[in-house]
């Protein structure tokens, strides 16, 4: 394992100017002088790709139903109506909104919790339970949830915990968790050592060098994990669907699937119930969208 | 090094993180395991059976071609998101202002659910009240969902739809930190856009193909939802994957053993891919450390 | 009210979840961590499957059990897919209800082998009024090994041939009453450039349907029944064959359009272009009257859905009378209630009383009990309640759909080979020879 104590060399990022830097100017002079006609055909295409079901959605979910049945799907809505997104709020859509987020943010506060220090102690550690604690951790990344649903289903009802949204976050945490401590434990890899070391010699104990030095250098990394694993919570569909029952723990994507069933050809009450369920992210994604973007790649970017 | 190992975090940072995990993932895995040698079909206690499932699995072709079909969907779901994303991801690096309006909407797909994309993908390639259908010619001829031929491809397209964006965004960064320098010597050069791309653009770029192929990878192995909502499997079993094929010999089926076979059969090939992924994270550092030579 | 009785036919997909649920349940059933509370003072448990409307009925039934005949019965309701998770697991454990909601046949049988339900003969032996206030049809799919095990409680659902009038008049076209009409009609309408027959075939239950029907009238109903009872070689039985090849005819004669394998029930594919025009014929269990009541309640209220029992086929031994489908939902007692004679006497006295006969009838179903014409003609949707009354109490036989009627195991493998069967990924024969080898 003498590698991973190894301080990397200047890989490919590392020399890299930062973002918008000199670079950019010069870049965009020399791309200005030739466009690349190729990719951005191949980017208006994808563009396209994109654009015509995202439009069809919000179009279609602003139909009455009898024109969604005749008229071309593609068309304007003659009349648009919010009456489909009446039908859905009625049908619930709240009460799952509730629970997604309540389901969300329990995940990342626990996977952030736990993820933080284990990844202070693999990237400093020289334990070798630890060491081994992450190996584990890492082949359970690929380990996929619905092979354990059985178990899991066995040992979420043995808590008492059946039709609860903790039943949906336990097993979702555990799950984010390998992801959620491998990036993060690269990143305080990344740490350049002598750091540790100033801390060290100022006297600090470990939690100390948690609170001050680790946490916040390793900001962007957590914000990252906590993007990835409110994404992984807020889209989860297996452990809600085994884990739980009822009308009141139902989350949405849960519900979008039972709104199917609930509507029947009704397509535009079910779109609208589509659209709706992204709303709440493309918020944050007007919000903090450079925020949002950086920390979903800067994990991985690398 | 020995002065500032006191100073080192104990183990007792990591023991929470894994004894969770260790409750809620390998527990469960144990468990599973030990499912895989008995027969348990609901009303009774689970009895061992020995190797008999396994042995039904080996003889059984539904299972070997659902496992197949896995192993395609892998490799297409990959060989279709990899160059795209590449392509875009690169194209979108540049600082001019279309692309940077063009790239916020090539994000929109990431803001939907999974389950929310399958079922959009439902309604629009609906084969009586689809767009396919209004579009007419010869898309409404194929029917993408309902043709034993086509449907594989089409969740492969889903797919697709649904993670180039995100594959785009780890492209677009990364390529935002190549040097411009490079460029500009290759340019001097009189290197062409193709033998930029080829030579400077790709090479610099490979740790991020290594880690999106692996994301792309493990992710359609373990994907599970879309094919659920999309297909439910059909047409016939043109789309039944091993995750899909082990939900319902268990939970429509009640054998919940042999369906417990398959999901040892499914964690041993992610299991494998987890581990190349190690074995890549090593490779990656002994390689960095000899270019630093 | 209306969406009710769509929803009432469980979704296969969700089915699946929460049934394999079941079983993990099971270990725990030794802790006992689920079930009613031990009643034992004489008090009994209802389990019924959640239903807004039905449910209100039931409680009354209930209540007027506690006050006239002294009883002491609670009414305890669940979800569909919970519902068989949690019976599963309770019908193994002491804390079992008393008297259990279920769908009869091998749902049913699976807990009568593992003597988990109480055997009713006796006590309809002693009480013939109460044998015959029931339809025959109905009553016996909750029989098993010559012996009763439930009564039924719900309404009746078995499977028709609907048909959209305004198509069949412009096309100057009659239902079919044979096999020979059916096969000439969709040259008709293919004709016409209408689908003959719309099919939501992405969910295989709707296929199933046409090979039930097909076999009992060609084989009559004792070759499913040798199958139900894994009779070895039952599924090659040379009717099974025929059966299928005459769906791979309709199929290849191009009865169900090209895009059948991709439509949805649950999304209402099917019935939709049904209503539109677009399709001529529709074979689906009689919650479809409802659901298009509710989906183009338009098409409804002009007069244009048309029903006609499912076609006769000239030499088959089976009696064109028969149908199939969900003959009811039954009520069971428990074979380790503490209160069963109460239990018994629960559903002795009430499903059969007149009020709770009436309810039914006014939320639209259609109950399984004897001379009950009266009060369906003066209810809503008369003429069509009737036919379906009429319908069941004149079949000799009224086959369980067959995903109900076999272990879940062969249910799963059968509806799998039989998608596989309509695409034409397999002959008759060779869907015949696997189900034999499954």
């Amino acid at each position: 394992m003498t590698t991973q104590h190894v301080t990397r060399p200047p890989a490919t990022p590392a020399g890299a100017p930062p973002r918008g830097g000199a670079a950019a100017p010069r870049r965009r002079r020399r791309l200005r002088t030739r466009p690349n006609l190729l990719a951005g055909a191949l980017a208006t295409l994808w563009l396209v790709v994109v654009a015509v079901p995202l439009y069809y959605m919000v179009a279609s979910s602003l139909r009455e139903r009898s024109e969604y049945l005749t008229a071309h799907p593609l068309s304007p809505p003659m009349s648009p109506t919010l009456e489909n997104y009446q039908t859905v709020i009625e049908g619930g859509f709240l009460r799952y909104l509730v629970n997604n987020v309540v389901v969300t943010a329990a995940t990342v506060g626990l996977v952030v919790a736990l993820a933080v220090p284990a990844a202070y102690a693999i990237a400093r550690s020289e334990s070798r339970l630890v060491q081994r604690g992450f190996t584990l951790l890492l082949a359970g990344l690929a380990i996929p949830a619905q092979a354990t649903i059985i178990p899991v289903y066995l040992m979420i009802t043995r808590m008492n915990l059946y039709d609860s949204l903790t039943a949906i976050v336990l097993p979702t945490a555990a799950f984010a968790l390998p992801v959620a401590t491998l990036v993060l434990a690269n990143s305080l890899r990344d740490v350049p050592k002598e750091l540790y070391e100033a801390q060290a010699i100022d006297g600090a104990g470990s939690f100390r060098v948690l609170r001050h030095l680790v946490l916040p250098l390793a900001r962007p990394a957590i914000v990252t994990i906590s993007i990835f694993t409110a994404l992984t919570a807020w889209n989860g569909f297996i452990f809600p669907l085994v884990l739980t029952q009822s009308e009141e723990t139902r989350v949405l994507t849960l519900g979008l699937w039972n709104f199917q069933g609930q509507f029947g050809t009704n397509f535009p009450a079910l779109l609208a119930a589509v659209t709706l369920s992204a709303l709440p992210i493309f918020v944050l994604y007007l919000i903090g969208r450079r925020f949002l973007l950086s920390g979903l790649t800067a994990g991985f970017g690398k | 090094m020995s002065h500032t190992a006191h100073h080192r975090p104990s183990a007792w940072y990591a023991l929470p993180a894994f004894g969770f995990f260790g409750l809620f993932a390998v527990l469960p895995m144990i468990l599973v395991v030990y499912l895989s040698f008995t027969e348990w079909r609901g009303l009774e206690l689970p009895a061992l059976t020995g190797t008999d499932n396994w042995s039904r699995l080996f003889g059984d072709p539904e299972a070997h071609a659902s496992l197949w079909r896995t192993l395609l969907f892998t490799v297409l779901a990959w060989a279709a998101q990899t160059p795209i994303a590449l392509l875009i991801g690169v194209w979108a690096a540049g600082r001019q202002r279309n692309r940077a309006v063009l790239s916020s909407l090539f994000f929109l797909p990431l803001l939907l659910s999974t389950a929310a994309i399958a079922l959009l993908w439902q309604a629009l390639l609906d084969p009586n009240f689809g767009v396919t259908q209004a579009a007419g010619g010869p898309l409404a001829d194929l029917l993408f969902l309902g043709d034993p031929a086509i449907a594989l491809y089409t969740v492969v397209f889903v797919l697709t739809w649904q993670y180039v964006p995100f594959h785009t965004l780890l492209y677009q960064a990364a390529a935002r930190t190549i040097p411009a320098s490079l460029y500009d010597a290759a340019t001097i050069d009189g290197a062409g856009r193709f033998k930029q791309f080829w030579h400077i653009t790709l090479p610099q770029l490979r740790y991020t193909v290594v880690t999106s192929s692996v994301l792309i990878l493990v992710g359609t192995m373990t994907m599970f939802e879309t094919v659920l909502i999309l297909t439910g499997g059909g047409p016939g079993t043109a789309t039944r994957i091993l995750p899909l094929y082990m939900y319902e010999t268990g939970f429509a089926g009640f054998e919940m053993g042999y369906a417990s076979t398959m999901a040892v059969l499914l964690v041993l090939f992610g299991t494998a891919l987890s581990l190349a992924v190690i074995r890549v994270t090593r490779f990656r550092k002994m390689s960095s450390q000899q270019e630093g030579l | 009210m209306l969406r009710r009785s769509f929803k009432r036919r469980q979704r296969p997909q969700r089915a699946l979840i929460a049934t394999g649920l079941v079983v993990a349940t099971s270990l725990l059933a030794a802790c006992g961590t689920s079930g009613p509370s031990d009643a034992g003072d004489g008090g009994i448990t209802v389990w019924a499957l959640q239903d807004d409307v039905l449910n209100e009925i039931e409680k009354q039934s209930i209540e007027s059990f506690n006050t006239e005949e002294g009883g002491n019965a609670t009414l305890q309701t669940f979800g569909n897919d919970p519902y068989k998770e949690k019976l599963r697991v309770a019908l193994g454990s002491p804390n079992a209800p008393d008297v259990f909601f279920n769908w009869g046949g091998g749902n049913l049988a699976e807990y009568v082998q593992a003597d988990r339900v109480a055997d009713l003969t006796p006590m309809l032996e002693e009480n013939p009024d109460l044998k015959q206030s029931f339809l025959p049809s109905v009553l016996d799919a909750a029989k098993i090994d010559g012996k009763y095990y439930g009564l039924p409680m719900r309404g009746m659902q078995p499977v028709a041939l609907f048909y959209n009038k305004a198509v069949f008049e412009k096309a100057g076209a009659e239902p079919p009453e044979t096999w020979a009409d059916l096969m000439s009609l969709v040259d008709t309408f293919k004709g016409e450039g209408i689908q003959p027959i719309a099919l939501a075939g992405s969910q295989a239950w709707t296929e199933l349907m046409w090979a039930e029907y097909l076999l009992d009238r060609i084989g009559g109903p004792e070759v499913f029944q040798d199958i139900r009872d894994g009779k070895p070689g039952a599924w090659q039985h040379p009717a099974v064959v025929e059966s299928m090849s005459k769906i791979t005819e309709l199929v290849e004669a191009g009865a169900f359009g090209k895009n059948y394998a991709s439509v949805g029930y649950d999304v209402g594919g099917a019935s939709t272009i049904l209503a539109q025009g677009k399709a001529a014929m529709h074979l689906m269990g009689s919650w479809e009257y409802v659901n298009q009541l509710g989906q183009s309640p338009e098409f409804v209220e002009r007069g244009d859905l048309g029903w006609v029992p499912f076609p006769s086929i000239a030499g088959g031994k089976g009696d064109p009378a028969n149908v199939v489908g969900n003959p009811t939902n039954f009520y069971s007692v428990s074979a380790q209630s503490q209160n069963q004679d109460s239990a018994k006497k629960f559903i002795s006295t009430q499903l059969n009383d007149p009020e709770y006969v009436q309810a039914l009838i006014d939320a639209g179903d259609v109950p399984a009990v004897s001379g009950v014409e009266d009060k369906l003609a003066n209810a809503e949707n008369s003429e069509y309640t009737t036919w379906i009354y009429e319908l069941v109490k004149e079949a000799p036989n009224f086959q369980l759909s067959w995903d109900q009627d076999l272990p879940a195991d062969e249910a799963t493998f059968m509806l799998t080979q039989l998608q596989k069967l309509f695409l034409g990924e397999l002959t008759a024969q060779q869907f015949a020879d696997s189900m034999a080898q499954h």
